[in-house]
C-alpha cells in the first residue's frame, strides 16, 4: 500500500479544516426551525439534563456527526489516492501462453509452478474487461489451443484451470507461430490448413509464463504481438537431476555391461547425493556422486554459439559482455559408472535418493534387449559379390543369411514360409517371386510383379549421377567411383515410391511401400548373361567400397537388426518406432501408467507408438503372446528441463524478451472503493437524520 | 329553552337531557345563601321537621306549636331543616397555552365548564364561572336557575381572549372574590412556570371541594416534532432548543408522566379531587363516566 499525494498543500489545507468546520458547526447554534408550543415547561425540564451533561458527550451521542465527519475522512483518504502493488492487463486482446513442459512441474515455490502461473493468468483474466478478448494457449514442446479468442472470463478460467502438466520438454516456436497466426495478418497457424479461430489480425498482448528453459526461436518476428514475458519459478532451486542414463556393452569383457549416469546441480551449493541402482526392481549398487554447484565462466564467441546450440535460451548475465566473449552459467555435472553383470532382459533404473524441487529428472531407467539377428533370404543362380559381402563378420553379426537358387521359389515350403513371414529381408538376385512375400524384399535387376511396378527400356552403361545421402539405404554410399556399368533400366515404382539412385536414363534404385513392407528394385544386374550368353560382372560397383556398405545398409534398414544390448532412451512425447521380432499383424504397448495400446503394423513392419508422454519403462507385447517381447524407456534428459534457474530472458526470433519481474507491476487504486463507501456513509446519514433513528 | 343553547357548539341537545338528570354532589355540606333544594346543616323554612325548642320572646310566631301549647300550655317553635342552595365554582385557565390543539384546550375546558354548569342551573344550584383573568372589578356572573343557561353559554362564548395571569396569581384572585364555600372546578393545564402547587394551596385554604381537571392536547401527549428546533413559549416567548432524538422523545414522555404523577400526588394527598383528561376525549364521556366515578356528579 502507497499513496500518492494528489493535492496541493493549499488544497491540503482546505480539505484539513473541513472535519473541525464540521465540528465547530456543531458548537454553533444550529439554525433551527423556529415552532410555537403550549409551553416549554415539559421541554425545559427534558433537556435540563442534557444541559448539564458535557459538550463532549453530546457529541459523542451525535450518530450524525460521526457520520459526517467518517465521510470527510473517507474523502480525503480517497484524496491521497492509496494503491497497491497489483497486476492489470494493459490493452484489450491478450494472449496467454501457458508453459506445461516438465519443468513446470517442479516445486521450488511451494507447489507446482504451473499452478502457480495458473493462478496468476487467472488473476489477470479475473481483470479483463466484458470487452476484452482472449486465448489461452499450452505448450510443452507442442502447442495446444486450449481456448481460442473469447470474452467469455468463465470459459478463460475453466480452460486454464483445466490445463496439465506435461513430462514433456520446451519449446515455444510452435506456440508462438500459433499466436502470431492470429495477430498478424496473412500468417495462419500452420500453412492454411489449420487456422484455428476467426480473429482479425489485431495487435495483441502475449503474456508468456514459462520458467524460461525454451531454447532460442530463430527466424520469428512477432509483429503486431507484444511479448510480455513473467518468469516463474523461484531464483535460486535446488535440483540435482539425472541428464543422461545409457548402458553398454563392456568392450573387454563381453558378459558385462557398463551403465553411464550423467548428473547436473542447477542450485549454487556443491552436493553430494546417493544414486540408487536397482535391476528389475532389485538392488544392485549405489553410490554417493559429489556434484560441483552452478559455475560461471566466461566463454568466448564460438563456443557460446555452440553452447547456444544446446542450451537454446541466451542466458546471458550482465557481466562484462562483449567483444564476442560473455559470461555464462552452467550446472555443475558429475558422472557415475557402474559396472555389472550382463544381465540380459532388464530393466536398469537409477534413482537419486534425495529430494529436491524437482522429482521427475530424479529417476532414470535404461532397457537392456535382446539382440535381435534379421532373418534374411538370399535368391540367386550365383553371385559371388553378393556373398561374399554378406559373408562378412559384421553382417554374420546382424543377420542370419541363408542363399537359396531361384529353383526354392516355386517350392510350397518356400511359399509358405514367405506368406508366414519368417523372413525380414528377400533379396531375389536375377530372379522375380511371382507372388511377393509377406517380408521386405530387393530385387536385383528386376522389378516386384505388383502393380504400380514398371520397368523401362534397358538401355546400354547407365552412368549414375545422384544417390539419396539422406535415406538410411543410401547412407554413406558414394557411387561416384562406379565408372562402368553394362546396362541397365529405369524403373519406376508406386505412387509414394522414392528414388533412392538415378541415373542418367532415369531412377535406377527405387523403393516403395507395399502393404507394410518396402521394396526395392534395382535397375540393373550385379551378375548376368552377356548379350553373347555367357555369364560375368556387370558393373564394377562390386569393387568399390559402396557395395558393401550398401549391402550392410539393406541388412540393418530392411532386415531391421537389432545390434546393441542397450535400446536408445527415448524423450517424452517423441514417437518410437518398434519392430517387432515376429510377423504379427498387432503389438501391444503397455505405458508406465498402466495404459494399453494396440499398434497396427505400418511400412516396414514397424509398429508406431507416439503415446510417450510419461516417464518410465513400456512394454511391448507382440500378438497375442502373454510375454514382453521389448522394452523402452522413455526418459526426460534435458539438461534445460533439470536446470530450474528461471531465466531471466527469452530470446524470440529478433527480439530479446526481458523478463517482468514476477507479475507486472499497476497500480490498482482504492480511492473509487473509498469515495463509494463514503457515498454509502452519506446515505446511511441520510437515513439517520430523516428516520431518526439513534443506534 | 333558550335559543341560545341549541346553537352554542358547547352544548348539544343530545347532551343537555342527559345532563338534566344528574346533580352535583358535594362531599361536603356548605352553608348557602339562598334557599336551595339541598338541606343544610342550618335550621331553616323547609317541610322537614328538626326539633323543638323553647319560645323566646322575639321568634317568629308563624313557627310557634299550637298544638303543644294547647296540650301543655307552653310555647315550642318547631325547628325544620333548611334547605339551601350550592355554590358551584368553574375557574377556568384561560392563559395563552389554553388555547392550543384541535379542538383546543380552552374550548375543551368551556365545554366542561358549561356541562357542569347546566347541570348546577337544573338543580338550582348557585353557579359561577370564572377565570383565571377575571378581575377583582369585573367578576363573572353568578347565576341559578335553568333560565340561566342561555347567560351562561354567552358568558362562556365571550371568552376568547387569552389572558396570560399565572396560575397562582389567578387563583388567589378568584379566591379573594368569592369568600363562599363550594365545589370548586379548576379547568388548566397546569402548565406553569412558577408550579401548580402555590396556586393549588390557597384553594385549600378555602376548604373548597376542589376538583382539578388537567387538560392537555394530544400534540402535549405525544409531540410530533422532527428536525432540530427552537420552541417558543407563547405565553411568555421562552426558548427551548432541542434536537428531536428518540431518546430526547423518551425523555419528554417520561418527564410527562412524572408532571401528571407529580400533580395527582399532590393534589391527592391534599384531599382534592385530580382528573387528566385530553381534548380528544368527549366532554359527555368526560362527565358521564370519569366525573362521576370521582363523585363529583350523581
Amino acid at each position: 500500500m502507497n499513496l500518492i499525494n494528489a493535492l496541493s498543500p493549499l488544497q491540503w489545507a482546505l480539505l484539513l479544516a473541513v472535519p473541525p468546520a464540521i465540528l465547530s458547526l456543531y458548537f454553533l447554534k444550529l439554525k433551527r426551525h423556529p415552532i410555537e408550543v403550549p409551553s416549554t415547561y415539559l421541554w425545559s425540564r427534558t433537556i435540563e439534563d442534557l444541559h448539564v451533561n458535557s459538550i463532549w458527550q453530546k457529541l459523542r451521542q451525535s450518530l450524525l456527526l460521526f457520520l459526517q465527519i467518517l465521510v470527510v475522512v473517507l474523502a480525503i483518504l480517497a484524496c491521497l489516492r492509496p494503491g497497491f502493488r497489483g497486476t492489470e492487463l494493459i490493452g484489450d486482446r491478450f494472449i496467454f501462453l501457458i508453459d506445461n513442459s516438465a519443468s513446470m512441474s517442479a516445486t521450488d515455490l511451494g507447489r507446482t509452478r504451473l499452478s502457480v502461473a495458473q493462478e496468476r493468468v487467472l488473476d489477470l483474466i479475473n481483470q479483463m474487461k466484458s470487452s476484452d478478448v482472449a486465448m489461452v494457449i499450452s505448450f510443452s514442446d507442442v502447442q495446444r489451443v486450449e481456448q481460442s479468442f473469447t470474452h467469455s472470463r468463465s470459459q478463460l478460467r475453466q480452460r486454464v484451470n483445466r490445463i496439465q502438466p506435461t513430462q514433456r520438454r520446451t519449446d515455444l516456436s510452435d506456440a508462438l507461430r500459433a499466436a502470431s497466426g492470429l495477430a498478424n495478418p496473412g500468417r495462419t497457424s500452420e500453412a492454411g490448413t489449420n487456422d484455428y479461430q476467426v480473429a482479425e489480425a489485431m495487435p495483441a498482448t502475449l503474456y508468456i509464463y514459462s520458467d524460461g528453459g525454451v531454447p532460442t526461436v530463430p527466424d520469428f518476428s512477432l509483429g503486431n504481438l507484444e511479448p510480455v514475458y513473467i518468469p516463474i519459478g523461484e531464483t535460486a532451486p535446488e535440483n540435482v537431476g539425472i541428464v543422461s542414463f545409457s548402458t553398454e556393452q563392456n568392450q573387454e569383457k563381453p558378459s558385462q555391461m557398463q551403465a553411464y549416469a550423467r548428473l547436473e546441480n542447477s542450485g549454487t551449493e556443491a552436493v553430494t547425493v546417493e544414486v540408487e541402482l536397482t535391476l528389475d526392481g532389485e538392488f544392485l549398487d549405489a553410490a554417493n556422486v559429489d556434484i560441483p554447484g552452478r559455475s560461471v565462466r566466461t566463454i568466448s564467441a564460438q563456443e557460446n554459439a555452440s553452447t547456444n546450440e544446446d542450451e537454446g535460451s541466451g542466458e546471458a548475465d550482465d557481466g562484462e559482455a562483449g567483444g564476442g566473449m560473455r559470461e555464462d552459467n552452467l550446472p555443475g555435472a558429475a558422472g557415475v559408472q557402474f559396472d555389472l553383470d550382463h544381465p540380459g532382459h532388464a530393466v536398469l533404473k537409477l534413482a537419486i535418493k534425495e529430494q529436491d524441487d524437482f522429482a521427475l529428472d530424479n529417476t532414470a531407467y535404461s532397457v537392456v534387449n535382446s539382440p535381435r539377428q534379421a532373418n534374411v533370404l538370399v535368391v540367386t543362380p550365383g553371385n559371388e559379390s553378393l556373398e561374399l559381402a554378406l559373408s562378412t563378420s559384421e553382417a554374420a553379426r546382424i543377420a542370419t543369411v541363408k542363399i537359396e537358387p531361384p529353383s526354392l521359389l516355386a517350392t510350397k515350403e518356400h511359399l509358405a514360409d514367405a506368406e508366414a513371414g519368417i523372413f525380414d529381408l528377400i533379396i531375389y538376385d536375377q530372379c522375380v517371386p511371382t507372388v511377393m512375400p509377406a517380408a521386405n524384399t530387393m530385387i536385383i535387376g528386376g522389378v516386384p510383379p505388383v502393380d504400380g511396378w514398371s520397368k523401362g527400356e534397358v538401355a546400354s552403361r547407365p552412368v549414375i549421377i545422384d544417390t539419396d545421402p539422406a535415406h538410411p539405404l543410401t547412407q554413406l554410399v558414394q557411387m561416384g567411383d562406379v565408372k562402368y556399368n553394362y546396362d541397365g533400366f529405369p524403373v519406376t515404382g508406386p505412387p509414394g515410391a522414392s528414388t533412392l539412385m538415378d541415373a542418367q536414363i532415369g531412377p535406377l534404385l527405387v523403393i516403395g511401400q507395399r502393404a507394410g513392407f518396402e521394396d526395392v528394385a534395382l535397375g540393373m544386374d550385379i551378375v548376368g548373361k552377356y548379350s553373347d550368353g555367357n555369364v560375368g560382372p556387370k558393373t564394377e560397383w562390386p569393387i568399390r567400397r559402396s557395395f558393401p556398405v550398401f549391402v550392410m545398409n539393406a541388412l540393418r534398414y530392411l532386415g531391421g537388426a537389432r545390434t546393441s544390448y542397450s535400446t536408445e532412451s527415448q524423450q517424452p512425447g517423441t514417437a518410437v518406432k518398434i519392430r517387432s521380432s515376429l510377423p504379427v499383424d498387432q503389438v501391444h504397448v503397455t505405458s508406465p501408467t498402466g495404459d494399453v495400446t494396440t499398434l497396427d503394423r505400418e511400412a516396414q513392419n514397424t509398429f508406431v507408438y507416439s503415446a510417450t508422454d510419461t516417464v518410465g519403462v513400456y512394454d511391448t507385447r507382440e500378438g497375442r503372446a502373454r510375454e514382453v517381447a521389448q522394452r523402452f524407456a522413455v526418459n526426460m534428459f534435458s539438461s534445460r528441463e533439470s536446470d530450474l534457474r528461471p531465466r531471466t530472458e527469452v530470446v524470440l526470433g529478433y527480439e530479446t524478451v526481458e523478463g517482468q519481474s514476477a507479475s507486472e507491476p499497476a497500480r490498482k487504486e482504492l480511492w473509487k472503493w473509498l469515495l463509494l463507501i463514503a457515498l454509502g456513509v452519506l446515505v446511511f446519514e441520510w437515513y439517520v437524520y430523516n428516520r431518526r433513528v439513534y443506534l | 329553552m333558550p335559543p341560545s343553547a341549541t346553537d352554542s357548539p358547547l352544548l348539544s341537545p343530545q347532551m343537555l337531557a342527559q345532563l338534566e338528570r344528574l346533580e352535583l354532589v358535594s362531599r361536603k355540606i356548605f352553608r348557602g345563601r339562598l334557599k336551595g333544594e339541598r338541606r343544610s346543616r342550618r335550621k331553616g323554612q323547609s317541610v322537614e321537621f328538626a326539633d323543638f325548642r323553647n319560645y323566646v320572646q322575639g321568634d317568629d310566631l308563624r313557627f310557634v306549636d299550637w298544638n303543644l301549647y294547647a296540650r301543655l300550655d307552653k310555647l315550642f317553635l318547631k325547628l325544620f331543616l333548611e334547605e339551601e342552595d350550592l355554590h358551584f365554582y368553574t375557574l377556568i385557565d384561560t392563559s395563552a397555552s389554553m388555547t392550543f390543539g384541535d379542538p383546543s384546550k380552552l374550548q375543551h375546558a368551556k365545554q366542561l365548564a358549561a356541562a357542569l354548569g347546566f347541570i348546577g342551573l337544573c338543580r338550582a344550584d348557585r353557579v359561577k364561572i370564572e377565570t383565571l383573568g377575571t378581575s377583582l372589578a369585573k367578576p363573572g356572573p353568578t347565576l341559578r336557575g335553568r333560565a340561566s343557561l342561555w347567560r351562561m353559554l354567552e358568558y362562556l362564548d365571550g371568552i376568547d381572549e387569552p389572558s396570560n395571569v399565572p396560575l397562582a396569581k389567578g387563583v388567589k384572585d378568584f379566591c379573594l372574590r368569592n369568600s363562599g364555600q363550594g365545589i370548586l372546578v379548576l379547568i388548566t393545564d397546569l402548565m406553569d412556570k412558577a408550579g401548580y402547587e402555590s396556586a393549588l394551596r390557597f384553594l385549600l385554604a378555602r376548604q373548597m371541594d376542589v376538583y382539578v381537571v388537567q387538560v392537555l392536547s394530544p400534540e402535549e401527549m405525544k409531540p410530533d416534532l422532527k428536525g432540530d428546533l427552537r420552541l417558543v413559549d407563547c405565553e411568555d416567548q421562552d426558548v427551548a432548543e432541542i434536537t428531536v432524538s428518540r431518546p430526547l422523545l423518551d425523555r419528554y414522555q417520561k418527564t410527562l408522566a412524572a408532571f401528571i404523577d407529580g400533580a395527582r400526588d399532590y393534589c391527592t394527598r391534599r384531599g382534592m379531587n385530580y382528573l387528566m383528561t385530553t381534548t380528544d376525549t368527549p366532554v359527555d364521556t368526560l362527565v358521564l363516566n370519569y366525573l362521576r366515578q370521582r363523585g363529583l356528579v350523581r
